[in-house]
């Protein structure tokens, strides 16, 4: 498959609206209206019930234009999942971006993510060696009782083509993550959507959705299939003139991990390491330790912009870090939002516009929901992203997991990174003398994770009407 | 402190043996991530790596390039020292020894001559810090160490930065494994500040008087250039899951990683003597401009070597540099895609490039593949795996501001080192 119309220009292109009709309605919105949600991880067992499923609920499926007002429905696949489902090989492999493909447990995956150790995905509950993943259904209700209705309904029509791997039930949406902090208040703005919310650095929309330019003003290679293929025209025709039929487009890459949250060892740490010479516990420096290691209090509010004392207020406010706050006095520069979003302060000139555009190409949409499952809280960390390997997988190595991230020397970040046998630092810079912890504990590790492809809605019903493979037939 | 030298040892292989070279290699790259050895053992060695030169069959009919061994290390001066530790080495002299005329049964001064002879120049060649040695940075770590741990040790509060530094000045003067960090840092030899001086005022006297001729024939060259690239076909191939599988599998171990690559020039009169004047422009600046912290702002680089081969008809370039090679690439991209099309658009198949500077490796994709696919697996060492080259910086400065007295501000400068 060639590689796609490119446009090589650096300059900026102007950037298409998104077509919000085609797209699942997880790019546009993260479902704030419906508070209860359900994952649920399955395989296909039967290919041909499987696409009988998926055209029996491609029209449930929630688009960017809305939703109904009880619940919504995402469907997403991996890799696997789409060859299951009826997907040539050879489109799978040679039209889809290699992470995608050869998911997130490879050798090499498994060293850039840090899942080694007891983080090794031979551990993981789903999508694991053991337990591989298809598909991803995403179920979202207003309240507890549609979503558990809505559940049953659809693990109805499944019946026996598919196996359910993982149920992963939610908290109630709220805004504090299990930590206690505020989360979710950094989204990028889509430069395609112009309604998205306010505040925000604008994106390009190519960064979350493919068949759009990206940060380059180039569109990313796609599974562009033979026209003949498609002979009722159900995808979109290639937006780079190939005439080929895009399966790609309108899509995003989906990446979805389970985090577990030792909240305890995370509160039991605050308490050890402020405990006053007297023995006593210290609440306030225990939230300033906190506010340190994440980077805002638990409030929201950034240390940027309230370095002493907590100032609620200023959650949503846009700030810098390079004029405000270079050398971390007040946000630490290992601290995790500073990893996690470094704004302006990577080189070269930091504190330009220059510096904010880098950045801008390693950013994540959020989706994440929380969870409390057998006694255990969490994270269901969801991102979309256009390119997985200069995103997601960046900013999880290069910041979040780098223990030499800006000029430090030890130190992952102190909030989510694994602890292996570097990393387990923190540095809290300060004058005279910065305070250094050391030995952190782990507070988040990995349980499960996987690449999934979330299909623009024209894909989904491309994918839905597959004709039966030969492996099938000559069953 | 000695400056660094660039080892580029290339042999070509006997007939039929890849098969035991692969294993050779094997052992070798196991041994290395067992304990180092044979290189953790060898003194002045920051980086070293071995690997094969696949051969060109097709690149002058009748003359064959067959495959070739490359041994390549960045060590420290004296350069003799290290070609004998190497070629004593067992598993090293095995590894030859699957070359031509390598003189198996020959005496120790036999095979040195033939690692002589068989040395190649790098056309042009980066130092993160020139005249840094191994130890250098070794004991720079482990006073940074040293300093930190004491630091931890003590409450500072009231104190001034100009109190707490001398507080370490005279922790670091009363270690006797440490007092050397109060003294500077030598410089490298008189001998070889001279040759560079030299080197650096030599090519600007004789530059100067012919530079408006220079200046003259430059946009007719352009020129020249724009219509080869208007000929130019890029390489639009993705690399192979098994070569990339190839390749990951010796990334991300520690905080550096190795980059090798390699490449065909671009035929004809115009390409050859482009890259040739690029990369002596980039040896000249590498050499007086950029010698101290930053390869054209990029500070991840700890080595860089570009070498022509073959007659100029072919070009490898080996790096060591810090982070995964997605971020290596993406500075590249984001931040030298100039520099980069200078060089390499120089190279067969880059991607399209427009007036030798413009877009190249701004083509995201296609710049990723070409990496990729041009990119050849290599058993690497690295002297300092958990140190980044930044780390590196920091933990000189750190030494350098022991050697006197700081105004506050410098102290509290100084402090934001550890």
């Amino acid at each position: 498959m060639a590689l796609p119309g490119v446009r090589t220009s650096a300059a900026r292109s102007p950037s298409p609206t998104l077509d919000v009709a085609d797209v699942q309605g997880l790019v546009v919105r993260g479902y704030g209206r419906l508070p209860h949600a359900a994952f649920l991880l399955c395989r296909v067992h039967d290919a041909a019930g499987a696409r009988t499923f998926l055209r029996a609920h491609v029209d449930d499926v929630a688009t960017g234009l809305g939703h109904d007002e009880r619940w919504a429905l995402q469907i997403a696949f991996t890799a696997p999942g789409l060859v299951a489902l009826g997907l040539p090989d050879d489109v799978v492999e040679g039209g889809f971006a290699a992470p995608f493909v050869e998911g997130m447990v490879t050798p090499h995956r498994r060293r850039l993510l840090g899942d080694v150790g007891p983080a090794d995905p031979a551990t993981w509950n789903w999508g694991g060696p053991d337990t591989p993943v298809h598909l991803l259904l995403l179920v979202y209700a207003a309240t507890a009782e549609v979503l558990d209705e809505q559940r049953t309904a659809l693990l109805a029509t499944a019946g026996d083509a598919l196996d359910v791997v993982a149920d992963l039930s939610t908290d109630e949406l709220g805004e504090r993550e299990p930590f206690g902090f505020v989360d979710g208040l950094s989204q990028p703005r889509l430069a395609g959507l112009p309604s998205g919310r306010a505040g925000g650095r604008t994106v390009a929309t190519g960064e979350f959705v493919l068949g759009y330019p990206n940060g380059y003003g180039q569109l990313a290679p796609r599974p562009l299939l033979d026209p003949d293929t498609d002979p009722d025209r159900v995808l979109p025709r290639d937006p780079g003139g190939s005439g080929a039929a895009d399966l790609g487009c309108g899509g995003s890459y989906l990446v979805a991990r389970q985090l577990r949250q030792d909240v305890d060892g995370f509160t039991s740490f605050l308490r050890d390491r402020t405990r006053g010479t007297d023995g006593a516990d210290d609440g306030q420096a225990q939230e300033r330790l906190a506010a340190k290691i994440v980077g805002r209090w638990r409030s929201g509010a950034p240390l940027v912009l309230a370095p002493d004392a907590d100032d609620p207020g200023t959650k949503y406010a846009d700030f810098g870090y390079h004029a405000e706050d270079p050398r971390g006095l007040a946000c630490p520069l290992g601290a995790h939002v500073r990893r996690a979003n470094p704004r302006d302060a990577l080189p070269p000139k930091p504190g330009s516009e220059r510096s904010l555009r880098l950045t801008d190409q390693h950013r994540l949409l959020r989706r994440a929901r929380s969870y409390t499952m057998d006694g255990e809280r969490g994270l269901h960390f969801l991102c979309l992203v256009g390119d997985l390997s200069r995103q997601y997988e960046f900013v999880q190595h290069s910041w979040i997991n780098d223990p030499v991230f800006d000029g430090l020397h030890d130190d992952g970040d102190p909030l989510v990174a694994p602890r292996g046998p570097r990393g387990g630092t923190f540095v809290e810079q300060a004058v005279p003398v910065r305070r250094r912890y050391r030995d952190l504990p782990e507070f988040v590790r990995v349980r499960g994770g996987a690449y999934f492809f979330l299909p623009g809605v024209s894909a989904l019903r491309y994918l839905a009407q597959l004709p039966p493979t030969s492996d099938e037939e000559s069953r | 402190m000695p400056h660094q030298v660039p080892l580029t040892i290339r042999a070509p292989l006997k007939p039929g043996r890849r098969a035991e070279v692969s294993a050779l290699l094997d052992t070798l790259g196991k041994s290395i991530e067992h304990d180092g050895s044979p290189f953790a053992g060898m003194p002045g060695v920051h980086f070293a790596r071995v690997f094969v030169l696949p051969g060109d069959p097709a690149l002058d009919s009748g003359l064959d390039v067959p495959d070739t061994l490359v041994y390549l290390a960045e060590v420290d001066a004296p350069l003799r020292r290290h070609l004998d530790d190497v070629l004593d080495e067992e598993s090293l002299a095995a590894l030859f020894a699957q070359c031509a005329e390598y003189p198996e049964r020959g005496a120790h001064g036999d095979r040195v001559r033939w690692a002589r002879d068989h040395r190649v120049g790098a056309a042009a060649w980066y130092v993160h810090r020139v005249g840094r040695g191994v130890d250098q940075v070794r004991d720079e770590a482990r006073l940074r160490t040293a300093v930190a741990d004491f630091l931890d040790g003590r409450d500072w509060s009231g104190a001034g930065p100009g109190q707490v530094h001398r507080a370490v000045q005279d922790f670091v003067g009363s270690q006797p494994d440490l007092a050397w960090a109060l003294a500077p840092a030598p410089l490298p030899g008189p001998l070889f500040r001279f040759r560079e001086a030299v080197h650096a005022v030599g090519w600007a006297a004789a530059l100067l008087p012919v530079s408006p001729l220079l200046l003259a024939v430059l946009p007719g060259w352009l020129l020249l250039v724009r219509r080869h690239e208007r000929r130019d076909v890029p390489e639009t191939a993705r690399p192979s899951r098994a070569h990339v599988a190839e390749l990951t599998a010796g990334e991300d171990h520690g905080t550096p990683n190795p980059f090798t690559a390699y490449g065909r020039v671009k035929p004809g009169f115009v390409r050859g003597v482009t890259i040739r004047v690029a990369l002596r422009g980039l040896d000249y600046a590498n050499r007086h401009v950029f010698a101290r912290d930053n390869l054209a702002g990029i500070r991840s680089i700890h080595f860089a070597r570009w070498v022509l081969l073959d007659g100029g008809r072919r070009v490898v370039f080996a790096s060591n540099y810090d982070g995964s090679q997605e971020s290596y690439m993406s500075d590249f991209i984001d931040r030298i895609a100039w520099g980069v099309n200078l060089v390499f658009s120089n190279g067969v198949g880059y991607p399209s490039t427009r007036w030798l500077v413009l877009d190249g490796a701004r083509d995201e994709q296609r710049y990723k593949n070409y990496l990729r696919n041009h990119q050849l697996p290599s058993v690497w060492f690295s002297a300092y795996p958990a140190l980044s080259a930044r780390n590196v910086d920091d933990n000189s400065a750190l030494r350098d501001g022991l050697a006197g007295e700081l105004t506050e501000e410098g102290a509290r400068r100084w402090l934001s080192l550890v």
